[in-house]
Formats: C-alpha cells, structure tokens, sequence
C-alpha cells in the first residue's frame, strides 16, 4: 500500500505538471480539446491525491511499522480515532492533507464551472494546479509520507525494515478536539486559494470588476468560515488541554493563522464596495493576493523553524521551498497587475464622508493594522537577531498592548458601519439609528463603574457591546415590525422570515453578534483569578464563591496510557455543586505526559482545575485552580459567527413586496412612483 | 480590676497583637505573591514555550519553576522590579522580558502598528477626497476603450448568466 500511495502521488505530480502545462498551451492557441484536457488531467491530479491520502490513512490503521510516517505517529494501542489525527501529526502526513484538501476544493470548482466562463475558468484552472503542482513536489521529493524504513543491503537492494510497535502520537494530539481542529483550519488556508486563483485568473483574462467576485463570494465565505471555527477550535484545545488556564498566547503559529484571517475578513467586507458601487478594485486584488500570501507565510513560520513556537514542526530546510514559492507567487500578482491594472479602475465617486463606503475604508484600514501588528511583531525578534545579534522576545504583553485598542476600534466600526445608508448618511439618519443605543451603551458604562468595573477596556469593549448588539436588535426589529405588519405573524417567525428573505445581510448581522459574544468573552480575562497550592487528601481551598474539597486520588492503566487523578468535590454556598476529575497522563509508549484539565463552565465563569504534578520536595500533589469570568461567551460567540456564516451561505427565498421608488437614480422628471419592487432591490440600494 | 480581669485583659490583648501581626504577615505575604505575579508577567518561560512566565504550565517544565522560585526570592528579598528583570536578563538573556525594548532598534516595534495607522489613515483620507472630488469622473479605464470595456462586460455577463 505505501508503493501505491507513492506512485499515486508521483502521477498527481505528473498531471500536475500537464495540467500547468495544458492549461497555458489551451489559454495561447484557445483549442477547446486542449481546454478540455487540461480540465481533465486537473481532476485526474484530485482523484489521485485522495487515492494517496487514502493509502496512508489505510496504513495508520493496519499497522503498517514499516513505513517512516506511520512508526513516529502512531502505535498499535491507539485508539482507532486518533489514527486519523496521525494523519496530520508530522510535517510529510500534515502536507499531504494540505494537498487533500486543496484538492477537495479544486475538484469542487472544476465541476461546478464545468462548461462555464469559458475566457476565465483555464487560467483559474492553470492557476489551481500550480498551486497544488508546489504542494506536490514537496509531498513527491521533499517531505514524502511513505517512505519506508530501510537501508540498501548486498547488491544494492533496498531492505525492508518492520518495527514491532510505533512511538505514538504526542499526548497533546490525543484530544478529540484535535481530530476536528486541524481539518478546520487547514480548510480555512487551502480555501483562500479559490478566491485567490479566481482573482489572479480574472485579472490575467481582463475578466471585469465584479465577476469574479461573484463567483467566489460563497468560496470566500466558506474559507473564512473553516479558518473561523479552526482559530476558536485551537483557541479552545488550547485552554482544554495545555492547562495554563488561557486559551490564546499570541504563539507565532496562532497568530499565522489569525493573519489571513485579518485580511480575509477586510475583503469580505470590502468585496462589497465593488460589487454595489464597482470601487476598491485594486484594493480587493492586492486582499485576496494578500490573504494567500499570509497562508503560505503562516506555513512557512510553522515548518521552517524561522520563529520559535511549541506548535511549529521540526526545523527543517523546507522553509527555502516556501520562500521561493512566496516569491513566485508574489512576483506573478505584481506582474499580473502592472500588466491590466487599466481594468480595475473604480467607476464610482464618493459622495459623503459619512457613508457606507468611507466605513468600510476604515473597516479595512483597522483590519490591517491589526495584521501589521501581528506580523511585524511575530517577525520582529527575527528581524532583531539579525540587526542587534541577541535574540529578543515579543510576547504576549505586546500583542495584548498593541492589538486591544485595535479591536476596540474594530469592534466600534461592527456597530456603525452597517447602518451608514451607502453613498450619503443624513445627521438625522444618524441620530436615528445611533441616539438610543449609544446612550445605552454609555448608561451600561456608567452601570459597570458604579459596580466595580474598573479596568479601562473591559469597562470600554462592554460600553461598545451593548451599543453595537442594539443596533444589530434595531436592525432586525424594524424589518420584522414590517413584516409583522404585513403578515400578522409573531416576532420570532417575523425574524425569521426576515433572516431567510435576506440571509447575506442578516447572516451578517448574526456573524457581527457571534464578534460581540467572543469580545464579551475576551473583556473577560482582565478579572482573572488564580491559586495554587500543594493539597493532601481532606485539604480544601477557596476561590471566588468556590470552595473545592480534595475527596481522594485515584489511578487507573487505560489502554494507551496510565491515568493518574485528583478528585475534587466543588460546593457553592454551602451545597455540593459538582464533582471535577483533573488528571495527568502518562503515555509509555513515547514517555511523555499530558494533562486533561477538569472545567466547570458556566455563562458566568470557568472553575478550571489543574492537577499540575508533585511537589519535588514534599511529592505531594499540587494544584492550579483558576476562575476565569466569560470564556464560554468566546466558545458560545464562535458557534454564532458560524451560525451566521451558514445562514449568509443561504440563498435567499421568496423575495418580499416593498414599496419603495423602483429607480436607483432620480428620475429626470416628478418624484419617483412607488412601486411594489423585490427586496433584492432594496438590498442592492442597502 | 482584680488580678482576673487583669490576666483576662492581658490575654485579649495578646490576642489581638499577635492576630494583628498574624495578619500583616499574611498581607504582607499577599503583596509579596501579588508583585511576583505581576513581574512574573513580564517575564517569559524560557524552556521554549512561548508563554509568559508566570503562563508556563508545561508538563515537567523544570525551566519555569526554577525561574519562579528565584522570582519569588527576590521579591522576598525585597529587590526592586527593574533590580529584578536585570538579573533576569544577565541570567537568561535579553530574550526573558516578554516585551521588546523602547529604545534603539527594537523600538521600532512598538512603532510599526502607529506608523502602519497613521500612514494607512492618510492613505484612506487622501483617496475619500479624490472619490469625493467632483472632478474625480474619469473614464472606467484608461487606455481601455469604452467599446472595449462594454465588449467585455457584456461577454462576462453572457457567460455568468448562462
């Protein structure tokens, strides 16, 4: 099976390779038999690397100790759902999924636009497989996932080494969290390689504006979406299991994957400007361009060991690969766009500073101020090695200090923009859709100070929740109260006849709430409390309105590992509450430890338990208990964002009656006749 | 006051003195714990993790728990916080202070998201003024014909809407 997998992998480079090939051949001489080839050997190269893909994962679970990969990530004891997790535990498996999953969503694209764009879809498809053509050749010659343990014997023939057992996968892996992570996240990174490829295609093709973008907005979104729940999902593994009681510590890995994240949010905004008033097309360009190019950064920071992070994979000389590549792709946008910049011109004009357009510009600007934040300051100590020759640190203290204020910023903009009219908001507009939820927002301010809400942001990013969550309730109130009035319905079926009639704007609007909840969650952490200490059985200890009683200590063999765990009786106001189980691992087979940490989550705070090992000096077992106010407003916020993305996905249904002018521009002669026009009207004017 | 009242009196005071100074001792050792914490926040665990120290809780990380007994001595002692980072820094290196300095090249850092705001403001002001100019109307692309450009608006058109 690993002479399959190899030779699966060697002919999806070789299609590769035709498809680039084929493709560039089809755009000069335009023979639809060549395009249709090119197409061909396109999906041949997907097919061929799920059959890879396939092949290894067969491997992990048959047990197959004769191949590399499978002796360093996996054993005989691990349970069958963490030998999919294998997959991606080591550079060469985590590479090959990459290209998986790239492959998933090529695929998708070939056969969605089978037929379709015929001037577009061949450079799209050149572009596809250059992309998985790199991806190859490091799976094929650089980090090869089925090489086998050997060493060339008499006569020059390879022998064949079967280990008896493997070393098993990282303790820090063996999560449940983890076999879903990954594939999110790594979803998130190849799926910005659509709107990439469509963007570059299109400019290489002259294809105008807004065409691309409309083919791409539901790929866009669904990028973003993976890249979303795989940053909550890590953030979230990360404070389940590593055990030091926070879930984000701005980790050279996190913030690769924060960073395209940053710019692919900025053009999923800003693709509306060009789709409603055909501006900021340059800018899309270069976001799109952008977002790619911090994807294979952030790989680049994960696996060439340039940064120092727990997360990055072994130091290896792949990083060059990755530079070289960045410098490809780099060179060719530049080249692309000094070539047909003629065709992105804006043709449009701003009529009002105050206006949806100058909002989102500010939308954007913030945006990627928060990602030159995070990069420059996730490079810097590089930067500084090479300039002053002693290494420094960037840790979480500035990110906290540069980026807090940031998205306090961000945050305000998720409040206003959206109900800025385009083109012109009027001060009585404004005063309208702003006067009641900024008072309140000031009043819950003045609310939060009177009850001890002393530290500045938190007391700030509150004042901006409550205000941005009431124009968001302002939004739906006023359609559903025109639905209501129409239909007679109740206000729950009302909204949700309003979300479905509408689901891009009103999807939004539940992803900017899903923003507020994790905010909230984040205003959290100033309040933070934390004890530590050594406990025997019978001790007790207090924290918040907590009071935990260690009962005993147990210790049991599972199948792969040795559990060792405390057990806590928790009581609140006197009564029993619950009980809590914090335990260490001890997995024999790599010797290593992990900790599963014990968490009592409520809307209103975490009790988070951590057995955190013996005492050296007295080996008594020492414990880390820490309350830590509305983190499962970050979790509970995320599963919103996601909600929203999901309802945005949805295509619009039955399109509602609204008496409004039918003509977007004002008529030459007498007011504008109401007439009964779609709300898709409406919602291009809004 | 008899000699019970008085040998009751003594002993309440007692009591009260050594509560009182039992209390300190334990303010006093609150403060002590408080201060660690916060230096112990500038600080980073040096075994690698990328995590500040007083964060590190890494199964058998012997560096962190060495880093925070030393900590912990020296706010004792009652060393200053600069006293205390600077024998952290000869200990372990620039690379122990979780932020990188004000001054000299490094300060650069803490002024790249400013600069990156600030130029990125002018940018945004500058192109809402030329948007907004009335002058501004200009033809969708230059060196593009408007034929050209209608051509192939309306083949993308044609081949999107199939």
């Amino acid at each position: 099976m690993d002479l399959f997998g190899s030779f699966a992998l060697l002919l999806a480079f070789v299609c590769a390779l035709y498809t680039v090939a084929g493709g560039i051949a089809a755009i000069l001489t335009r023979k639809p038999l060549l395009i249709k080839s090119a197409r061909h050997a396109g999906i041949a190269v997907c097919v061929l690397i799920f059959l890879a893909v396939g092949s290894l994962v067969y491997l992990f679970f048959t047990d197959n100790f004769s191949v590399a990969y499978v002796v360093a990530h996996s054993n005989r004891d691990l349970p069958a759902f963490y030998k999919i997790s294998a997959l991606w535990a080591g550079q060469e498996g985590s590479l090959l999924f990459w290209s998986a999953l790239l492959s998933v969503y090529v695929f998708s694209v070939l056969l969605a636009y089978r037929g379709k764009h015929p001037e577009l879809m061949p450079y799209v498809g050149v572009i596809l497989a250059g992309v998985q053509l790199f991806f190859l050749t490091l799976n094929n010659f650089v980090a090869n996932p089925f090489r086998v343990l050997g060493a060339v014997g008499p006569g020059g023939v390879l022998q064949v080494f079967t280990r008896a057992d493997g070393n098993g996968l990282t303790p820090l892996l063996q999560y449940p969290e983890m076999v879903i992570h990954p594939p999110n996240l790594y979803s998130g990174y190849t799926g910005f390689t659509i709107p990439f490829a469509f963007a570059l295609g299109a400019l290489l093709a002259r294809y105008p504006g807004e065409k691309w973008i409309h083919l791409t907005r539901n790929w866009t979104m669904i990028a973003w979406c993976f890249q979303t729940a795989g940053i909550l999902m890590g953030a979230h593994w990360a404070y389940a299991v590593l055990g030091w009681g926070g879930y984000w510590a701005w980790d050279p890995v996190e913030n690769a994957s924060l960073m395209p994240w940053l710019t692919g949010t900025a053009f999923l905004h800003s693709v509306m400007m060009q789709e409603k008033r055909g501006m900021m097309k340059v800018w899309n360009v270069w976001l799109v361009f952008c977002t790619f190019l911090l994807c294979i950064l952030g790989t680049l920071l994960t696996r060439s060991g340039l940064v120092s992070s727990v997360h990055a994979f072994a130091q290896s000389s792949i990083g060059s690969w990755f530079v070289g590549f960045l410098a490809v792709v780099f060179l060719v946008c530049l080249a692309a766009f000094l070539k047909n910049r003629d065709y992105l011109r804006s043709e449009n004009q701003l009529d009002s500073m105050i206006s949806r357009e100058s909002s989102f510009l500010f939308n954007n600007l913030i945006l990627l101020v928060a990602c030159i934040a995070v990069l420059s300051g996730t490079l810097f100590p590089v930067f500084s090695e090479w300039v002053e020759g002693s290494k420094i640190s960037v840790g979480p203290p500035f990110f906290n200090k540069v980026n807090v204020p940031v998205g306090l910023l961000l945050l305000f903009l998720t409040g206003v923009g959206p109900l800025l009219a385009w083109r012109r908001t009027s001060l009585d507009s404004l005063k309208r859709n702003f006067g009641w939820p900024a008072l309140a927002g000031l009043a819950a301010g003045a609310l939060g100070y009177a009850v001890g809400f002393r530290e500045f942001f938190s007391l700030v990013c509150l004042m901006l929740s409550v205000f941005v969550t009431l124009t968001i309730a302002e939004e739906f109130y006023r359609g559903a109260r025109v639905i209501r009035g129409r239909t007679n319905s109740n206000w729950a079926s009302a909204v949700i006849q309003l979300s479905l009639r509408n689901t891009r704007r009103y999807g939004g609007y539940v992803v900017h709430l899903g923003i507020v909840m994790v905010f909230i969650g984040l205003a959290g952490a100033a309040f933070n409390q934390d004890k530590q200490a050594e406990m025997s059985i019978g001790a007790t200890m207090d924290i918040g309105r907590y009071h935990l009683v260690l009962q005993t200590m147990d210790s049991q063999p599972e199948r792969n590992y040795t559990s060792e765990r405390m057990i806590f009786e928790v009581m609140r106001g006197g009564r029993p509450l619950m009980m809590l189980y914090p335990e260490r691992r001890f997995f024999p087979s790599n010797e290593q430890s992990g900790t599963m940490v014990a968490i009592y989550s409520t809307l209103r705070e975490d009790l988070y338990v951590v057995y955190a090992g013996r005492s050296p000096e007295t080996n008594q077992p020492v414990v880390h208990v820490f309350l830590n106010p509305l983190v499962k407003w970050i979790w509970l916020g995320g599963l919103v964002v996601v909600l929203g993305t999901f309802l945005a996905l949805t295509p619009s249904r039955q399109p509602a009656l609204v008496l409004q002018p039918a003509a977007q521009e004002a008529p030459a002669q007498g007011a504008a006749q109401p007439v009964a026009a779609p709300i898709s009207t409406y919602e291009r004017k809004n | 006051m008899n000699a019970k009242t008085k040998l009751t009196v003594a002993v309440c005071a007692l009591v009260l003195v050594a509560g009182g100074l039992l209390l300190s001792s334990r303010s006093t050792q609150a403060q002590q714990n408080d201060r660690a914490k916060q230096i112990g926040k500038r600080l980073m665990c040096m075994c690698g993790c990328n995590q500040v120290l007083t964060a590190c809780n890494h199964v058998g990380c012997q560096m962190s728990a060495a880093m925070l007994k030393e900590l912990n001595e020296r706010v004792a002692r009652g060393d200053s916080d600069d006293l205390i980072l600077q024998s952290f820094v000869q200990e372990y290196g620039t690379a122990v202070i979780a932020e990188p300095p004000t001054k000299g090249f490094n300060g650069i850092a803490w002024f790249l998201p400013s600069i990156a705001l600030a130029f990125g403001l002018g940018i945004v002001i500058v192109v809402i003024l030329r948007w907004a100019r009335p002058s501004a109307v200009r033809p969708a692309a230059p060196g593009v014909s408007a034929e050209q450009l209608k051509q192939a608006r309306a083949r993308a058109d044609r081949e999107t809407e199939e």
